[in-house]
């Protein structure tokens, strides 16, 4: 009889049903007067929940549609937060305050205990993007200093994949023609030649998260007679994320290439095309390709219906339902 | 400067030498001990600054050997992937109180670091050049971090599992931190030198909040450390700012000379309690001397009163008061002197008395035999005149009448002679006090010479004045000093039977006039100068003598001088001095 009671409360349990809040919590801070439509992330929401709440930078809400196109959604309503840093976000899953937060990938050295991983592509790209003003060859001696291998073996804990392209490999399929290994002793010949003067630059970032691989970088440009200094904002060199936003490698190129302030390529219709499109992107170095890292996230045991990302990152939210909802 | 002063200035002189001396004698000692017990506490503070600072390094290496001993770096020595341990030092840094933690691989790659964490698989080959660091202990290096180098006080020690090493390199970052956190005595202060560069480098000299403060005044020191290794002490500064500095050379484990530690002791308290001591032994030597003066000005006082009152007599006795006594009041030397005074003063008056019995009987001879002598010469032609009357009346009658006429002629002639001579000394014996009034001397002179025009003239004798014109008129008895001329003048007039020139010369004097009657004559002697203003002592052949005495009289009563300034052959010349 108590096997029965305790098999029925099982099947009770790990059953799909409706109700529960979804409580997100997101490194990234979303700007912006209207929520996203476009993109991975919470423009993927729009399918099943209608929006209820936007707080640009901080705070969104969404409720479920019952009259989205596949049916209502299992949950009851989506709660996000932005701009979170990775520890009070961790406190919160360990808490129960979250039930998925978006993790760095060096997080993944040490995920938190217990949780589920979500894992997507590598569809983030790290690179520096100059202002531009700079003599060429400097920028290509930081590309060449730049020791990507030891960056994402330590500092993003074999995350992602080192990169010299645009596009990650996956998606366009000629990534490696692009180098990513360093060369100190060039790097340093071709700075050698540059005045003493035009050698200093002063490098920002967009995420506090990015700040080791900047020190790192520093460090790198030092050994090749670059004198890097951080500044808060307005350097004239910038660590930056993107994202691809489609897995269409032309409508993806153009997504990164207008990101990075660079001027949008001709729509490409072959792999041949597209390649000497992103070649054209990058000559004279203004942009210099580091990484393209995945999207993770750390998810609640009790979020069932997973995974809840495509390998775009994609968010399908509309497949999940809680264990034990909230009321 | 008199005798009081003299004993006084000695007294002084001595009791400042004496307070003097034993100030300086006493304020050397106090400061040479003083010197002493400042040494003995600064190297007590010294050595408690180097326990200090051992204990530091103790510490340095109990927390890396800590660190050592855990499984977690066990663990991590046999690990195949270190990158999951990159961020490991930074916590094991706070953890453990390091400012300073790197985890390095066996072949020197770091895994981790605390203070650069970029800094992950770049090489400390350094690590690689020795063996055995635990025996090190915590030593000096020169560190490099992303705002630049530094010099850091590490320890290393090394976890073995095998075949597989690691390093653990951990310390504290040497700036104004580190020294904030030592413990100090109180009154003692700690800077650190740095070398990291060639040369002296003023920013690198720092103390607990900061940059040190005048780096000039100690780079000497500095410089001295670096450039012979040891150990060194100077005082720094003056006055009471001044610090005695001792500069402890610190080493790496090369034994290279990576900085010096200086611990400074303030002389303040030590200087202000020599400027105390100093002022209170000032105020003491002030209090002695003055003590010393009032003391020495009461003995000298009641030492020169019995010579004070001995000299006082003695100007009595001076001036001319004999019967001066002194009160003897002791019976030691000055007593005696007193006692021998009084008695040289009783013999004195008894022998001016009989001097002057002796020379007024003198005088009454003298006065006899010129009398005689003086009244002699006129009776011996009335003796003769009168004798030759009773001839003429008994023996020649008719001729009796001529006779008469003639004999009463000459004795009229020869008792006028004898009335002039008793008025002579009529005027001698019956000198009248002067009248005093303004005299002004070169009308005087003047007009005593226009009198004797003609008897120079007869003489064959030149007349000449010398006046100044700028001669004050003098206090003085007109008669008595146009007499006393007037003598001058005859005496010179008789000082030249073959004639000559005679001038008369006044000056003025400050104050007083002076007049001089000077002849052409044939001069006097030595002997003769000395006796001519005595009493009836004469030259010539006629005259009483009186005249040179009455002209010495008139000037005494007048308060003045009179001399004769002569030499055989040469005239002479008379000077009179008036006040």
């Amino acid at each position: 009889m108590l096997a029965l009671l305790l098999a029925a409360a099982l099947f009770a349990a790990t059953r799909p049903h409706y109700g529960g809040v979804l409580r997100v919590q997101l490194q990234d801070a979303i700007q912006g007067a209207d929520p996203p439509q476009l993109g991975p992330g919470i423009p993927d929401l729009f399918a099943a929940f209608t929006i209820t709440r936007w707080e640009s930078g901080s705070r969104a809400a969404f409720s479920a549609n019952p009259s989205a196109a596949g049916g209502r959604p299992f949950l009851d309503s989506i709660e996000i937060e932005m701009g979170r840093p990775t520890r009070e976000m961790t406190i919160a899953l360990d808490t129960g305050k979250a039930d998925i937060i978006q993790l760095d990938p060096a997080a993944m050295r040490r995920p938190p205990a217990g949780v589920k991983i979500w894992s997507s592509s590598p569809v983030r790209l790290v690179a520096l993007r100059f202002s531009g003003s700079e003599d060429a060859r400097l920028r290509e001696a930081v590309s060449l200093a730049v020791d990507r291998t030891a960056i994402q073996r330590v500092l993003l804990q074999g995350q992602g994949e080192v990169s010299g392209a645009l596009l990650p490999q996956w998606l366009s399929g000629y990534a490696f023609l692009f180098p990513a290994a360093a060369d100190v002793s060039k790097s340093r010949a071709l700075a050698a030649a540059l005045p003493a003067s035009s050698r200093s630059l002063t490098l920002s970032f967009d995420s506090p998260a990015l700040r080791p691989i900047a020190d790192r970088i520093v460090l790198n440009a030092r050994d090749a007679g670059i004198a890097f200094t951080i500044a808060p904002a307005g350097g004239t060199v910038r660590l930056v994320q993107t994202r691809m936003i489609s897995s269409d490698p032309a409508k993806a190129l153009a997504g990164v290439a207008i990101s990075l302030g660079l001027q949008e390529p001709p729509r490409a219709l072959t792999p041949e095309a597209l390649y000497n499109a992103e070649r054209n992107l990058l000559d004279g170095f203004r942009v210099i390709p580091l990484f393209h890292l995945p999207d993770v996230y750390a998810v609640s045991p009790r979020v069932k219906g997973g995974p809840g990302i495509s390998p775009l990152g994609e968010w399908r939210f509309e497949n999940l339902w809680l264990e034990n909802p909230r009321p | 400067m008199t005798f009081r002063t003299r004993i006084l200035l000695i007294f002084t002189l001595a009791v400042v030498a004496s307070v003097g001396i034993v100030e300086w004698v006493g304020l050397d000692t106090t400061r040479e001990s003083f010197e002493r017990a400042e040494t003995q506490r600064v190297n007590a503070l010294v050595g408690q600054f180097q326990r200090e600072f051992d204990r530091r390094r103790q510490g340095i290496v109990r927390a890396v050997n800590g660190i050592a001993g855990s499984d977690a770096m066990l663990n991590l020595a046999l690990a195949t992937d270190y990158a999951p341990n990159y961020d490991d030092a930074r916590s094991l840094a706070a953890a453990h109180n390091l400012g300073l933690l790197e985890l390095v691989a066996g072949d020197g790659s770091i895994i981790s670091s605390a203070e650069w964490p970029a800094r992950f698989g770049y090489k400390e080959d350094w690590l690689l050049t020795r063996e055995n660091w635990r025996s090190l202990g915590a030593f000096l290096k020169r560190e490099e971090l992303p705002d630049g180098m530094t010099l850091a006080l590490v320890s290393v020690a090394t976890v073995n599992a095998g075949d597989r090493r690691l390093y653990i390199v951990g310390g504290q970052e040497l700036d104004r931190e580190f020294l904030s956190t030592l413990v100090l005595p109180v009154g003692m202060r700690a800077l650190l030198y740095r070398n990291l560069g060639a040369g002296f480098s003023a920013p690198d000299l720092i103390d607990a909040s900061g940059p040190a403060r005048r780096p000039a005044m100690l780079q000497p020191l500095v410089e001295s450390v670096v450039r012979d290794g040891k150990e060194t002490a100077a005082t720094v500064g003056g006055g009471a700012d001044a610090e005695i500095f001792h500069a402890i050379p610190l080493t790496g484990y090369e034994n290279n000379l990576l900085g010096v530690l200086l611990a400074g002791s303030s002389r303040r308290s030590l200087v202000e309690l020599e400027a105390s001591l100093r002022t209170t032994g000032i105020a003491v030597a002030a209090a002695g001397i003055l003590t010393g003066l009032m003391l020495a000005w009461w003995a000298t006082a009641r030492i020169t009163r019995p010579v004070r009152r001995l000299a006082d007599s003695a100007g009595k006795v001076a001036a001319g008061n004999w019967n001066t006594t002194v009160e003897i009041a002791s019976a030691d030397e000055i007593g005696q002197l007193a006692q021998s005074f009084n008695r040289m003063t009783h013999e004195l008056v008894e022998q001016r008395e009989r001097l002057v019995q002796t020379e007024r009987v003198a005088a009454w001879r003298e006065l006899a035999r010129r009398l005689a002598h003086e009244l002699k010469n006129p009776l011996f032609p009335l003796q003769i005149t009168v004798e030759n009357m009773q001839r003429a009346r008994d023996s020649y009658p008719e001729q009796f009448d001529e006779v008469f006429r003639e004999g009463t002629h000459t004795l009229l002639a020869e008792l006028q002679n004898l009335k002039q001579i008793i008025g002579r000394f009529s005027d001698f014996a019956k000198m009248p006090a002067p009248e005093m009034q303004a005299v002004d001397f070169n009308a005087m002179a003047a007009d005593v010479m226009k009198l004797f025009e003609p008897q120079l003239a007869a003489a064959h004798i030149v007349g000449r004045t010398e006046l100044d014109p700028n001669l004050p008129a003098v206090q003085a008895d007109p008669d008595q000093m146009n007499r006393a001329l007037r003598n001058l003048i005859l005496n010179a007039i008789d000082a030249m039977p073959k004639g000559g020139a005679l001038t008369v010369r006044t000056a003025a004097l400050n104050p007083g006039v002076r007049i001089e009657i000077a002849d052409t004559g044939e001069g006097l002697t030595p002997e003769e100068c000395e006796r001519l203003f005595t009493p009836y002592y004469t030259t010539k052949t006629h005259g009483t003598g009186l005249g040179l005495a009455i002209v010495q009289s008139v000037v005494a009563d007048h308060h003045g001088k009179i001399s004769v300034h002569s030499r055989p052959g040469q005239g002479a010349t008379f000077r009179m001095e008036l006040s």
